[in-house]
């Protein structure tokens, strides 16, 4: 046996709580799963139905954990693992499913497959298959955590002119953008780039919000590898840096996984030392909005307005109805997607999928499904509370012609504000060009 | 800086990751010794491109800010 | 007869105690105790999970594989009614006689859906694909389980032929698929505590 099937090994058995070996065993293979996934929507064959990518991994540890099986490995297709199994299996899990769970709302036995793929991905990152981008993105982001300073004065530059161009939106001279202010209430998590700072920076002026600014970026690629180790490292950044700004509430940027894992994952990584509220900017500014602490023209969204349901927001995060009452409350015509909230169809870009070059053009076949339905929407913009799901819509647009704009939830309800300037990128005639639509009243 | 670049790269409206994804692809291109230069547009380079170069063991070689364009020069060590 | 009724007994005994095994086995492995703070409600997704959340409108799955999914419960009602039926057939005398012909039509019924999947998985592409030999066999074997339980109730020609079979059917359930019906209560039991504790099944009300 080689190293990289030895560790492969040794990481499923780590692995085997009651979760997974439940997923391995309930499944009936009744097959009604098919449909649910995007992959085979778009492209309908036997290996592309949630149950047969699980049936590959279930093949190995039933060769590994059931007698039967060992004795009659034709009986049930047990296979001992070996490098080409853990290849097709590594392929499986990064290019052929998203994590999106919903084979899992859709099996009549709750079998949860995203699971068993977040299995291999840990199997694949021990025995060193895993894609080396997302293994080189994850170690970028450990090693700006092990000393910011080599990065931090130009951070600080650039926090400085955008501050500028923040007091240039809002005609406020003292708006700021506060970066580790000791003793701040929230301390809120972008992404990296100008485009998760600006707008929620408006948003935090506008509601006086007391803040400050993470040096860090949300996203976590360690995460999309299911290796817990890097995982926490890159975490570890925030649950330092908000232990020592000693922040009450952690809010983090329109960013589907970075939600999943500070929401969902870190308070158990950190048990004992984190006893943080953690938020996303969506339900901070459905606050805002609900206790008027900022102020929205309920007509302030002309065009025609649709809402995308991030995986790792809705389905997997429970953030159903906050970004659908932010939008009621600036939208003149909103229009839902079919299906929607926890049935939403994943638009192909999760997983991390998007920074793996070499599965392009897979993701976006997968995302045929998901254009479709934008497409039947009839609507212009189309929201999207995650970044790597506005990145996998963008390529979409441009792929099968869907003419939409695509933006953030924040940059909408910015929008609606009536600042007095726009953001950048987000001017009226550019936002619903070619859309008749009613001047905002 | 003297030696010209093997190659130079337009990453200009890209959002992160997707200059250290393109600059990790590019880097292959090349030969150990030889340069890369790219720009790009989304600040986030600034705090990315550096960091992948400590955590992949490559010299970042140059990185400045020139009004809107974030310009930088990589050279692969190995 | 006796000695055909004590097989059936051992085979229903070494069937549950397989079953005490495998359970035994997955309760020995860790579980993660999740200290995010609940968005939801637990009990309310566990509950879910069983019950509203098996309903054939509850997911887009069922609705689009209607018929699959009715074939399918149909086919479990059968099982349950069969081992039902196999457990009283010392009494099967004394039964009344409409709960007798009721559990005949049930058990048929249940043969002929359990016979329609068995077909299914052999003709319908997708499901050849995704069949294991284990899954061709559970489901002939359960289904020809009901067929001679219901004959059984009528035809004493059926009674040794239903204790045999049922020897066999009890056994097997912890050494193959069959063993499914162990892990659907884990799995749905997990499934609610996932998704109750986030707040997405039961769905959650509309922000007013």
């Amino acid at each position: 046996m080689t190293e990289t099937i030895e560790l492969a090994l040794k990481t499923l058995e780590a692995q085997l709580n009651q979760p997974l070996e439940t997923a391995l065993e309930a499944c009936a293979r009744c097959g009604i799963c098919a449909e649910a996934c995007h992959y085979y929507r778009a492209e309908p064959k036997v290996e592309h139905i949630p149950a047969y990518r699980a049936e590959q991994l279930r093949n190995v540890y039933r060769y590994e954990h059931d007698f039967i099986s060992r004795l009659f490995p034709v009986w049930t297709r047990a296979k001992k693992l070996d490098e080409t199994t853990l290849a097709n299996l590594t392929e499986i899990a990064f290019s052929q499913c998203t994590l999106c769970r919903r084979c899992t709302v859709n099996c009549p036995l709750g079998v949860d497959t995203p699971l068993m793929m977040r299995a291999i991905r840990a199997m694949a990152t021990a025995g060193g298959t895993a894609p080396e981008i997302l293994v080189m993105l994850a170690d970028a982001a450990i090693e700006k955590g092990n000393d910011p300073s080599f990065y931090k004065e130009m951070f600080l530059e650039q926090i400085a002119d955008m501050e500028k161009q923040l007091r240039d939106i809002t005609g406020d001279e003292n708006a700021t953008i506060p970066v580790e202010k000791q003793g701040a209430k929230i301390l809120y998590v972008p992404l990296a780039g100008a485009h998760t700072i600006l707008p929620p920076a408006v948003v935090f002026n506008a509601a006086k919000e007391d803040w400050t600014l993470s040096i860090f970026e949300a996203s976590n690629y360690g995460v999309f590898l299911a290796d817990v180790n890097r995982a926490k490292q890159v975490a570890k950044r925030i649950v330092d840096e908000a232990n020592r700004l000693g922040v009450e509430e952690i809010v983090i940027s329109e960013c589907g996984h970075a939600y999943s894992c500070y929401r969902w994952d870190v308070p158990n990584w950190f048990a004992g030392q984190f006893d943080f509220k953690v938020r996303s900017l969506i339900e901070v500014l459905a606050g805002y909005i609900s206790d008027g602490k900022i102020k929205v023209d309920p007509t302030g969204i002309p065009g025609s307005v649709t809402y995308h349901d991030s995986c790792n927001l809705a389905r997997n995060g429970g953030l159903l109805e906050e970004p659908r009452y932010v939008l009621k409350s600036i939208v003149r015509d909103f229009r839902e997607m079919t299906p929607n909230k926890a049935e939403a169809l994943c638009c192909g870009g999760g997983g991390g999928i998007v920074a793996l070059a070499e599965y392009a053009e897979r993701r976006i076949a997968a995302g045929k499904p998901k254009a479709d339905q934008i497409k039947s929407t009839g609507a212009r913009t189309v929201v999207a509370a995650c970044e790597n799901c506005r990145l996998q819509i963008g390529d979409l647009n441009e792929h099968y012609n869907l003419n939409i704009h695509v933006t953030a939830l924040t940059d909408l309800v910015v929008q609606a504000m009536r600042l007095p300037k726009p953001l950048p990128g987000m001017e009226a005639e550019h936002l619903f060009e070619g859309e008749q639509v009613e001047a905002p009243r | 800086m003297t030696e010209t670049p093997k190659l130079t790269l337009d990453f200009k409206g890209l959002l992160c990751p997707m200059p250290v994804v393109k600059i990790a692809q590019a880097i292959k291109q090349v030969q150990v010794g030889e340069l890369i230069e790219a720009i790009a547009t989304d600040p986030g380079v600034m705090a990315d491109i550096p960091a992948w170069a400590r955590s992949t063991g490559h010299e970042l070689v140059t990185l400045e800010k020139q009004d809107k364009i974030f310009k930088f020069v990589v050279k692969r060590l190995k | 007869m006796l000695i055909f009724q004590l097989l059936a007994l051992a085979g229903l005994a070494a069937g549950l105690f397989g079953i005490y095994l495998r359970y035994a086995e997955t309760k020995r492995r860790a579980l993660p105790i999740d200290k995010s703070p609940v968005k939801g409600n637990i009990p309310h997704g566990i509950a879910y999970a069983f019950t509203t959340g098996m309903m054939p409108w509850a997911k887009e799955s069922t609705r689009i594989h209607l018929i699959a999914y009715l074939r399918g419960i149909g086919f479990h009602i059968g099982i349950f009614a069969a081992i039902g039926t196999v457990i009283l057939s010392p009494l099967r005398g004394f039964l009344p006689p409409l709960l007798s012909s009721t559990l005949f039509w049930v058990l048929i019924l249940g043969a002929l859906l359990g016979a329609a999947g068995g077909v299914m998985r052999l003709a319908e592409h997708n499901l050849r694909g995704l069949s294991l030999p284990d899954d061709h066999f559970a489901v002939w074997l359960t289904t020809l389980f009901i067929a001679v339980t219901g004959l059984g109730l009528v035809f004493e020609a059926f009674v040794v032929p239903m204790y045999i079979v049922s020897a066999v059917t009890f056994a097997y359930i912890p050494l193959g698929k069959i063993r499914h019906c162990l892990y659907f209560f884990f799995s749905r039991t997990f499934f609610g505590k996932f998704f109750g504790r986030r707040a997405v099944f039961p769905h959650p009300e509309p922000l007013k």
